[in-house]
C-alpha cells in the first residue's frame, strides 16, 4: 500500500522535471508510468527506463530530454542511498544543468509568443486593426517594397501581415463552392428517402467530401531573400487554419526543413533564427536543394498540393538541373507558385537563365514584395 | 528483467521475431496495461510485423486496418448492406409484413457490413490483434474518430444500438511519419521507436530468417548493410532489403561478397537510380573494403 503510494510520488515527481524540461506530459501518462513500474522488475534499471520511457514519451524527438532527465534522476536516488525502493526520497532533483542553463533563452522566447497570440486576438476582434496606422498610410505602407522599410518599422509592417491574413483566413474559408453536378451518391440517405415507395427513386447525392488544401513553402535564404521569405512564412502561418498542412523548407546552397521549428508558440522565434542556417559560402543552388527536395520530401506533394518557390532566380547551379527537378514537382502538385520579389520593380524582366528555365513550367507568378501583393497572393491558393 | 518481460522476448524468438528488450518491454506494457501502442520508425525495420507477431503468439485473431488518405467511417467501422437490403425490399414487395417489420428485418445484423474496427470490438472469446497500419496517412479528421473508438471500445449503430467490446482488443499503430500525429493521439498511446538493428541484432536476423547463410556471410552482410545506411541515399534500405538480399546471396551459393556480386544484386537493396549511381560512384572511388571491412 504505502510502496504503491510512493511509487506515485515518485512518478509524478519525475513526471514535473520531464515536464519543466518542455515535455507536455498528462497526468493520464503519468498514471499509466505508475501502472507500468507495476509490472517491471523495479531493482533493474533497464526495466525501469523502459517501462517509463514507453509509457511518458510520445514521440521520437523527446528521446534527449528524457534520457537526460532520467538520468539525473536516477542517480539521484542512487545517492540517497535507496535504488529504487526509494524512488520516494525527499525533495525534488533539480532539473539537468543543461536545461536549467536554456531557462533564460526560454523565457524570452515565452515573452515573444505572448505577445504575438495578442496579435491574433486583437484581429479576431475588433475588425478594424488595418486602420491602425490611419488610413492614408496604410495605403503607403501597401505598396512599399518590404526591403524599403527602415529596420525599426519591420515589427509594426509584421504585425500589419498577419492581420491581413487573419481578415483573409476568415474569407476564405467561407467561400464555398456549388456542389458539382453529380456528386457522389449517397446511398444511406438515399434509402432512408425512399424507404416508403418500395423502390429507389429519388437519388440523393452528396458532395465529395473536399479536401483541404496543402501548402508546401521552398524560401530562399540566402541574401536579400531572407526577409521577403520571412514576411510569406509570417503571412502564410497566419492562415495556416485554412490549409490542412503547411510544410515549410529553406534554401540557400543546401535545404532545410523548418517545418518543426515553425510549430507551436515559439515560431516567431523560430523566424528570427531561420538565417541561422544560412550557409554564407555564397549562391544559391536551386537545382540542387529541390533536387534533394524530391528525393528526401517527395512524397509530401500530390495533386493536393500547392508548391509556392519563394526565390530571385539568382542560380549558381546548373539551370537543366533546375528545370528538371521543377518538371518533377509540376508533374506531381496541384498548382506551383513561383514567388519573385524583383518582379514588383517594373524595370525587372526574368532573364536569368534559372528562371529562363523554370518559367514555363509555373502555373503562376508573381511578385510578394509587398502587402499588397501578399493580399493578392491569398486568391491564388486554391487548386481551382 | 521480469520474468514476464523474458518470456515475451522469447515467445517473440520463437515466433520467429528478432527482438530485443526495448520491444519486449512494450508489448508487454501494452498487454498489461491494456493500452494502445504506437510504433514509429523508418520504413522497413518490422513495425507492421510486431502485431503480425503478436497474434501469432498469443494464437489471437489479427484485425488489420489500412490506413490512406479520405478513409472514413464506413470503411473502417460499418456500412450498411444497400444492394442486399434492396433486394430484399422487393423480394418482400408481396408480403404483407408492416413497414416497421419490413424495416426492422433490412437494419438487422445480417445487413451489416463489419469493417475492421466494428470486428475487433465485437469479437467473442480471445482478444484479437488490431493493427491500425500506416496511421499518418489517414486524414485528422480520422485520427479524431479513432481516438474515440479506441478510448471506449463501444460503438453505437442508431439502428441496432451500443455495442461494447467485451474483450477489448490489444491495439497497434504504425507510423512512418509522413504527417505530424496529433498530441492527443500520441499521448494516449504507449510509444515504441523502432530504429534500424545494430550490427549483433541484424546477424541474428539473417541467420533466423534465411537458412542457407553461414555466419561469416551474414556477418559480412550486415556490415555492409551498416555502411550503405551511413552514405547519404534517397531510400535507406530497412531489414526488409538485408533479407531479401541474403536471399538472393543465398540463393547464388555465395559464401562470402565480392565486388561482382554486389553489382549483381545491388537491385535487392537499392531502389532508387540516384542511389544506385551514388553508391557505384563510392565503390569506384573507395572500393568495397569500405564497406565491408572494419570488422574487429
Amino acid at each position: 500500500m504505502a510502496r504503491s503510494r510512493d511509487l506515485t510520488t515518485a512518478v509524478l515527481r519525475f513526471g514535473h522535471m520531464l515536464r519543466a524540461a518542455g515535455m507536455p506530459l498528462t497526468i493520464g501518462e503519468m498514471m499509466d508510468g505508475v501502472r507500468a513500474l507495476d509490472a517491471v522488475d523495479l531493482l533493474d534499471r533497464q526495466d525501469v527506463y523502459l517501462a517509463l520511457r514507453t509509457t511518458l514519451v510520445a514521440r521520437y524527438e523527446e528521446f534527449p530530454i528524457f534520457d537526460r532527465c532520467f538520468e539525473t534522476f536516477w542517480r539521484f536516488q542512487a545517492e540517497e542511498g535507496q535504488e529504487l525502493e526509494g524512488l520516494t526520497g525527499p525533495g525534488t532533483p533539480a532539473i539537468p544543468e543543461e536545461h536549467a542553463g536554456d531557462s533564460g533563452a526560454e523565457a524570452a522566447q515565452k515573452k515573444v509568443s505572448v505577445a504575438l497570440e495578442g496579435w491574433e486576438e486583437q484581429g479576431d476582434d475588433d475588425g478594424e486593426p488595418l486602420e491602425v496606422p490611419g488610413v492614408s498610410e496604410k495605403e503607403i505602407l501597401m505598396d512599399q517594397d518590404f526591403s524599403s522599410f527602415p529596420v525599426e518599422d519591420l515589427d509594426e509592417v509584421a504585425r500589419l501581415t498577419i492581420l491581413i491574413a487573419k481578415r483573409l483566413a476568415r474569407r476564405i474559408s467561407r467561400r464555398k463552392r456549388p456542389t458539382r453536378r453529380g456528386g457522389v451518391i449517397d446511398m444511406r440517405r438515399s434509402m432512408r428517402a425512399n424507404l416508403m415507395k418500395g423502390e429507389i427513386i429519388e437519388l440523393r447525392r452528396r458532395e465529395r467530401r473536399r479536401r483541404k488544401v496543402r501548402l508546401v513553402l521552398l524560401c530562399d535564404v540566402s541574401g536579400s531573400m531572407d526577409l521577403y521569405s520571412r514576411f510569406l512564412l509570417q503571412f502564410l502561418y497566419a492562415l495556416q487554419n485554412v490549409f490542412g498542412r503547411v510544410e515549410t523548407f529553406t534554401f540557400s546552397t543546401r535545404l532545410t526543413r523548418v517545418t518543426e521549428h515553425l510549430k507551436g508558440a515559439s515560431y516567431r522565434t523560430a523566424l528570427a533564427r531561420l538565417t541561422e542556417v544560412r550557409d554564407f559560402s555564397g549562391g544559391t543552388r536551386i537545382g540542387e536543394s529541390l533536387q534533394e527536395f524530391n528525393a528526401r520530401w517527395g512524397s509530401l506533394v500530390d495533386r493536393h498540393t500547392i508548391v509556392l518557390l519563394l526565390s530571385d532566380g539568382w542560380d549558381t547551379g546548373e539551370p537543366d538541373i533546375l528545370a528538371n527537378e521543377m518538371l518533377t514537382i509540376k508533374r506531381k502538385a496541384g498548382r506551383l507558385i513561383w514567388l519573385n520579389p524583383l518582379l514588383g520593380n517594373p524595370s525587372y524582366e526574368p532573364l536569368t537563365r534559372g528562371m529562363a528555365a523554370a518559367l514555363p513550367l509555373v502555373d503562376h507568378f508573381a511578385a510578394a514584395h509587398n502587402l499588397a501583393s501578399l493580399r493578392d497572393l491569398a486568391g491564388h491558393l486554391n487548386l481551382r | 528483467m521480469r520474468p514476464e518481460i523474458e518470456k515475451i522476448q522469447q515467445m517473440m524468438e520463437s515466433a520467429d521475431y528478432v527482438t530485443d528488450p526495448a520491444i519486449a518491454t512494450s508489448v508487454h506494457l501494452a498487454m498489461t496495461l491494456k493500452k494502445p501502442l504506437l510504433i514509429e520508425g523508418h520504413a522497413g525495420v518490422g513495425k507492421t510485423e510486431i502485431a503480425k507477431v503478436m497474434s501469432r503468439m498469443l494464437h489471437a485473431n489479427l484485425i488489420r486496418l489500412q490506413c490512406y488518405e479520405g478513409l472514413d467511417a464506413a470503411q473502417a467501422l460499418y456500412e450498411w448492406n444497400y444492394p442486399k437490403q434492396l433486394l430484399h425490399i422487393k423480394l418482400e414487395e408481396s408480403t404483407t409484413h408492416s413497414l416497421r417489420e419490413k424495416e426492422a428485418t433490412i437494419f438487422s445484423e445480417p445487413f451489416l457490413i463489419r469493417r475492421p474496427l466494428l470486428q475487433a470490438i465485437s469479437q467473442d472469446g480471445k482478444p484479437p490483434v488490431l493493427l491500425i497500419d500506416e496511421v499518418d496517412r489517414a486524414d485528422e479528421e480520422f485520427e479524431a474518430f479513432l481516438l474515440e473508438v479506441l478510448s471506449e471500445f463501444q460503438v453505437t449503430i442508431p439502428e441496432i444500438g451500443t455495442l461494447k467490446a467485451t474483450h477489448p482488443p490489444y491495439v497497434i499503430l504504425t507510423s512512418n511519419r509522413v504527417r505530424e500525429l496529433s498530441d492527443a493521439l500520441r499521448r494516449r498511446c504507449l510509444y515504441l521507436w523502432v530504429d534500424f538493428p545494430g550490427f549483433d541484432k541484424e546477424v541474428r536476423i539473417v541467420m533466423r530468417k534465411v537458412p542457407g547463410v553461414n555466419e561469416a556471410l551474414a556477418r559480412q552482410i550486415s556490415r555492409f548493410m551498416e555502411s550503405l545506411r551511413s552514405i547519404r541515399l534517397a531510400k535507406v534500405p530497412g531489414v526488409a532489403e538485408t533479407l531479401d538480399w541474403a536471399q538472393a546471396l543465398a540463393s547464388l551459393h555465395a559464401d562470402h561478397i565480392d565486388e561482382e556480386l554486389v553489382l549483381e544484386t545491388l537491385g535487392c537493396v537499392l531502389k532508387d537510380a540516384d542511389d544506385v549511381k551514388r553508391f557505384k560512384r563510392e565503390l569506384t572511388s573507395s572500393g568495397l573494403k569500405r564497406f565491408v571491412a572494419a570488422e574487429g
